[in-house]
């Protein structure tokens, strides 16, 4: 749905989008995830033919954001959400999505009944001829996701969804976003917030001007250290690290207070053979974890690298 | 380019300026104020050389005014654009509204031609509302007085049917290419009335001097109008930059 191929966008002398080369498959969830100034904006500006690239190439669909016809186009099929909702604060709900279903040319009845259940399953409706200026923060934010989907694109980009909304405004954007992936659209996410880029994306890219890394919330959390099982003991003697230790299995063995740390490739597939040994050399285990690094960790980490 | 995606922008910009009381009084308050004051004058100056001239002398005189004022009308409709057109980008600037404006399927001159038509429909149609006021109060005084009609005449119906609305177009044009370049409504209406200067003084000076015959002298300027505002609309498509508009703004 998205290819980029060492698209580049510079400012003067800054280089806001660095040779970002990125593939977003159809259905799926995409989170961008970059401190202030990352180029996550100036990305999705170019692939919505807002602003020009100044090198490289992209590609929504069967489409390029180089000439007008097919900046129309990809326009015509892809929805919105940019940072400030930018509604007409005079006009009514109502009238704020009717304007904006005109001009994608989504037929009137359609209109109609996309704007009604779009409101509806949004909580709006009743208040659809109120003035938007009335309206509070996250009720405004839901508006504009409603205006981003008025004419049912194929693909969305939404900038910051929940920035700025309280914790329980944040979560009914949230909860809308889920809908949206069971109904298998194509989004293109950006955030700052990371508990919410793991809930919700496939895949998050971490940008830093340039791209420093692109996988799925599971395997970047894993990609930080080697995956580590802790086994919590009534006490720990030698006799349990040796046969730790003896395990093929078993990279390394550290030993902190009653807990024995260890590195291990595959735990689904070893902590049983760990766990029999450790209970053969006479240890009692109260239980098992894995030590996990957190999405904050590596982001942390990744963009002090690229700082440095 | 699509008309009818132009005119979605127009009747979306018209119920917002319909909120603005701003806008609102404004054109209201123009037209009735010139409508009004200019006949009012002009009555006032007629009635105290009446006692002084003849019947026929009385009716040249009034004609000469009343073709002098019909001038004014021409102001008004350039001088209403720089209250309402810079709100068109300006506007949506504050509103912030202008980014998922642009990302619609709607091109530069598409989205121009309905801000421009959003800004000249109310500006035009409160010109005639005060030149219909006008025509009223000086024609119901002069067939009491005169027991004429003074207008409408030829170069009236020239002024008020070419030149008014022409005029109207060239400013609405040059404000909308203010609105897109300025930050603030105040810079743009200041901007846009310092603009429009050179076009009133062209025009007061061309019709006070009388070199030619009113009739052919409104002729030229509706020409020299019709092709500045050619010019005017291609130059404000060539400068639109909907790039500069997103990253500049502050």
């Amino acid at each position: 749905m998205i290819e980029t191929e060492n698209l580049t966008r510079k400012f003067g002398d800054l280089t806001a989008v660095d040779n970002l080369t990125l593939h977003v498959e159809k259905g799926e969830v995409f989170g961008f995830l970059g401190p202030n100034g990352a180029g996550k904006t100036t990305t999705i500006r170019m692939l919505c033919c807002l602003i020009n690239k100044s090198s490289g190439k992209a590609r929504i669909g069967d489409f390029t954001v180089d000439t007008e016809t097919d900046c129309l186009k990809i326009r015509q099929m892809v929805g919105l959400l940019p940072e400030n909702v930018g509604l007409y604060d005079s006009l009514s709900a109502y009238r704020n999505l009717d304007f904006y279903g005109k001009l994608y040319e989504v037929p009137e009845q359609k209109r109609r009944e996309n704007i009604e259940r779009l409101l509806q399953l949004l909580g709006i409706w009743e208040r659809r001829n109120d003035a938007v200026g009335t309206f509070s923060k996250g009720t405004k934010q839901k508006i504009a996701i409603a205006r981003a989907l008025i004419h049912d694109p194929e693909l969305l980009f939404l900038d910051e969804p929940t920035a700025n909304l309280d914790p329980e405004a944040a979560k009914t954007v949230r909860d809308f976003i889920l809908e949206l992936k069971k109904e298998k659209r194509t989004i293109f996410l950006n955030t700052h917030n990371l508990n919410e880029a793991e809930r919700l994306c496939d895949r998050i890219g971490i940008l830093k001007s340039k791209l420093i890394a692109v996988d799925s919330p599971r395997n970047l959390e894993r990609s930080l250290y080697n995956r580590k099982t802790i086994v919590h003991l009534e006490s720990v003697s030698e006799l349990i690290v040796t046969a730790a230790k003896n395990l093929s299995v078993v990279k390394n063995v550290r030993v902190s207070e009653n807990k024995l740390i260890l590195d291990m490739d595959d735990p689904e597939r070893d902590n049983p053979d760990l766990v029999r040994a450790i209970v053969e050399a006479g240890g009692k285990i109260r239980y098992v974890t894995e030590l996990k690094s957190t999405l904050e960790d590596v982001y942390l980490k990744l963009i002090r690298e690229a700082r440095q | 380019m699509r008309l009818s995606k132009s005119w979605i922008i127009t009747t979306k910009d018209l119920s917002v300026f319909k909120k603005n009381k701003y806008i609102l009084y404004s054109l209201i308050a123009m037209p009735f104020l010139m409508g009004l004051l200019v006949p009012s004058i002009l009555i006032f100056s007629l009635q105290a050389e009446a006692g002084t001239l003849t019947p026929p002398q009385l009716i040249e005189g009034a004609t000469v005014l009343v073709n002098l004022f019909t001038v004014y009308f021409v102001i008004i409709a350039a001088v209403l654009p720089t209250i309402i057109a810079s709100y068109s980008f300006v506007g949506e600037k504050l509103e912030k509204s202008l980014e998922p404006l642009l990302a619609t399927p709607t091109t530069d001159g598409e989205l121009l031609f309905g801000k421009s038509l959003a800004a000249f429909i109310p500006c035009v149609g409160a010109t005639y509302i005060g030149a219909l006021i006008f025509v009223i109060v000086i024609d119901a005084w002069s067939t009491i007085n005169l027991g004429v009609f003074l207008i409408p005449n030829l170069y009236w119906a020239i002024v008020m049917g070419i030149v008014t609305p022409l005029a109207c177009i060239l400013s609405v044009e040059t404000n909308v290419i203010i609105s897109s370049r300025v930050n603030d409504i105040r810079a743009a209406q200041q901007l846009g009335a310092f603009v429009i200067l050179p076009l009133l003084l062209v025009l007061i000076f061309a019709t006070t001097i009388q070199t030619f015959p009113l009739v052919t002298l409104a002729l030229v300027l509706s020409g020299g109008l019709a092709v500045a505002d050619l010019v005017m609309f291609y130059l404000s498509k060539a400068t639109f930059q909907r790039e500069e508009i997103l990253t500049k703004w502050k």
